[in-house]
């Protein structure tokens, strides 16, 4: 079942606003069973019971966290390469976080100076200039780890892989779109690129909210402004799935998010440009027909100027 | 004079049944701003108000109101302040020590009980309550026996939620972990900063000293018994992960010297540590002066201050502004900051005490052990 056409949904967080049964019902996909892919929830994966009772469709779990771990119980050698790479991820993400604290610092400060403008527009530019530095070759490092982790390790070349991620790939072919939900990003997208399945997803209708529509982007980014310990830099944790382009998404920015910054909201359009950064919250839609956007409700563009500007279809 | 009790007085001494119905829909203390007053009913021939807070006098004086049997006693208590007290009551020439009768906050340690004053502006946390949403962890028992020690040793372990053994967890070991679970609510500050993704999973062995003020004085027995033993022994029952950064000590007190000290002393075994009101007492020269049960701290200190070298990457530590403990824990943070330790400090409104102990455990776990929030995105 791949469609010409496939559709692309995007949501926010399904609470308190849940959008997902009427974007389902108005974006044109067809009606029947849906494959879904919830290990951005961990050991709850599956636990979807509430969705299937919101989307009123049949629901198959695909279960990737749960076969992931099996296969790491049952092949060793699996495990500790994975947990290698992801030891390795984790210390480069530490050291890309040391070196952006400082960037990150020094380009509020510059932004926020006052001066003459010949003077000082030369620097912003250059400060900004020098985090995307930063973005591009952390990107490329974790490139690297992820490379050379496939290279034993893919489903090409490990065969118990295959076979689970050739089970995954019946469920989803059969399906006639796919569901993915929010959780913990970093989880859902291991598990997705450990499988294998971005060529796949990019042939289906796809719908997803929160971490499910990070993870479908060019580039995910993790933020939080109001952590236990307030606010940290956003950090570009690696490359998405890159089925929706151009665009790096912000679940539940309205919370997330002290948009009263300005400087600091300004600094994710310029940072990430040329991608757009759209802010997702509970109740916002977009669609996707072809690659471009034909509908969006209640979504927000992050200027450059530090704003917030409503998304419209073109 | 407070503006009830200025109320109450408006037309001179109040009668009995309007004192009764001031008593029973009045709040006590009477919080005005930063003005609380603290008032006690019944015959005396003296009250004093008795709190610990370095910088006041330990017994504030009650005046009686006129001619009535209400005393009262006002201090200045800044925004967000919280402080325990008991009235000290002197009747027929005996003193007898009391909790406050119309106040019904009440903290607890391990000597009893105190009464509470939650001034303008403090709320408990609400992380510190039980959420019944949070699933719980488990708490189990463990019994080791101790070569070091000689002895044997009762662990209470406690394991988060949809704790699996296939997964490798982050390890806190609390100093007085005991008194941690009863008096400062360890156990529901973990489940509900677990259930908020606000720290990892992790698993937090709990131990209890019958002698904390000789072993957790800077002896190195503790610290050997810690590393040599404790360490060996939860690595072997419990999936750990193998990273000095995720192996937290803790403690509040002495336990915060004990934990300093075993960190100073096996140095890259522990990457986290979190003391809380440490009894850092130190001695530039001459003698200190807080009693011989002090003698080993000040040993410790003394040479600590001389090499403290870098007992941990990362550390917390926090301390309440009403005890005189202050002045030696803010006088650690440039050593530590000067030896490269990623620091966070925290200064509270508060005094040596298990409920300002239990409101700092967010940022400092937090701060240690940083949680998924930032990658979950429901």
């Amino acid at each position: 079942m791949t469609p010409d056409a496939p559709i692309r949904l995007l949501l926010g967080p399904q609470r308190p606003t849940v959008n997902l049964r009427s974007a389902l019902d108005e974006s044109g996909m067809p009606g029947g069973r849906m494959a879904v892919i919830s290990a951005g929830w961990q050991e709850a994966e599956g636990d979807i019971d509430d969705v299937r009772e919101i989307v009123g469709r049949e629901l198959n779990d695909v279960g990737l966290y749960a076969r992931a771990e099996a296969l790491m119980a049952a092949h060793p050698k699996l495990h500790a390469a994975y947990r290698a790479r992801q030891d390795r991820l984790v210390e480069l993400q530490r050291l890309y976080r040391l070196r952006l604290r400082h960037l990150m610092v020094a380009a509020r400060q510059t932004l926020r100076a006052d001066g003459d403008p010949e003077l000082l527009a030369p620097e912003q530019r250059h400060a900004i200039a020098q985090l995307r530095a930063l973005d591009r070759h952390h990107l490329h490092r974790v490139h690297a780890i992820h490379d050379r982790f496939n290279c034993e390790y893919s489903r090409v070349q490990f065969e118990p892989l295959a076979e689970q991620a050739a089970e995954i790939e019946a469920s989803i072919t059969a399906a006639d779109a796919v569901l993915i939900t929010g959780g913990n990003v970093v989880v859902l997208l291991n598990r997705i690129l450990l499988f294998g399945l971005g060529r796949l997803l990019r042939t289906k209708h796809v719908a997803a909210w929160s971490a499910g529509a990070m993870a479908l982007a060019d580039r995910v980014v993790l933020f939080h402004d109001r952590t236990p310990l307030g606010r940290r830099d956003p950090e570009l944790l690696g490359a998405g799935l890159g089925i929706v382009p151009d665009s790096i998404f912000l679940p539940d920015a309205m919370r997330r998010i002290r948009e009263k910054d300005a400087i600091r909201t300004s600094m994710y359009s310029r940072r990430f440009s040329p991608h757009t950064c759209i802010a997702l919250d509970s109740g916002s839609l977009l669609r996707f027909e072809n690659g471009a956007l034909v509908a969006a409700e209640a979504a927000r563009r992050l200027t450059v100027r530090g704003g917030f500007a409503p998304l419209r279809a073109a | 004079m407070n503006p009830a009790l200025r109320k109450l007085f408006r037309k001179g001494a109040p009668a009995p049944g309007d004192i009764d119905a001031f008593v029973a829909e009045a709040e006590f203390p009477l919080v005005d701003g930063s003005d609380v007053t603290f008032v006690y009913r019944g015959a005396a021939e003296a009250v004093y108000l008795r709190c610990w807070i370095s910088g006041l006098d330990t017994a504030q004086p009650f005046q009686a109101l006129s001619d009535t049997d209400l005393w009262a006693a006002t201090i200045e208590l800044p925004k967000g302040s919280r402080i325990e007290y008991k009235f000290e009551v002197i009747r027929n020439g005996h003193r007898e020590l009391i909790l406050d009768p119309l106040n019904d906050v009440r903290a607890h340690d391990p000597f009893g009980a105190n009464s509470v004053c939650q001034g303008y502006g403090y709320e408990r946390p609400s992380w510190t309550l039980h959420n019944p949403d949070a699933r719980p962890g488990d708490i189990e028992s463990r019994q080791f026996d101790s070569a070091v020690l000689k002895d044997t040793r009762n662990i209470q372990v406690y394991l988060p939620a949809r704790f699996r053994r296939n997964r490798r967890y982050p390890l806190l070991i609390v100093h007085d972990g005991v008194d941690y679970l009863h008096f400062a609510q360890l156990k529901i500050v973990l489940d509900n900063l677990i259930f908020d993704l606000e720290i990892p999973p992790l698993i937090v062995a709990m131990i209890q000293s019958p002698d904390r003020l000789k072993e957790y004085s800077g002896d190195d027995r503790h610290a050997d018994h810690l590393v040599e033993e404790l360490l060996p022994f939860m690595a072997e029952h419990y999936p750990l992960t193998d990273n000095a950064d995720e192996r937290g000590l803790m403690g509040a007190s002495f336990g915060g010297v004990a934990t300093l000290h075993a960190a100073w002393r096996h140095p890259g075994h522990f990457g986290a540590l979190l003391l809380q009101s440490g009894s850092y007492a130190f001695s530039d020269i001459g003698r200190h002066n807080r009693g011989p049960v002090f003698d080993p701290v000040v040993r410790f200190m003394n040479e600590f201050r001389q090499t403290p070298g870098c007992p941990a990457g990362k550390m917390y530590m926090s301390c309440g502004i009403y005890e005189s403990l202050i002045y030696e824990n803010r006088s650690l943070l440039p050593l530590l900051q000067a030896q490269g330790v990623d620091i966070r400090f925290e200064e509270a409104r508060d005094a040596h005490n298990w409920e300002n102990w239990r409101d700092r455990l967010r940022n400092g776990l937090s701060w240690l052990f940083p949680g998924p929030v930032w990658m979950v995105y429901e």
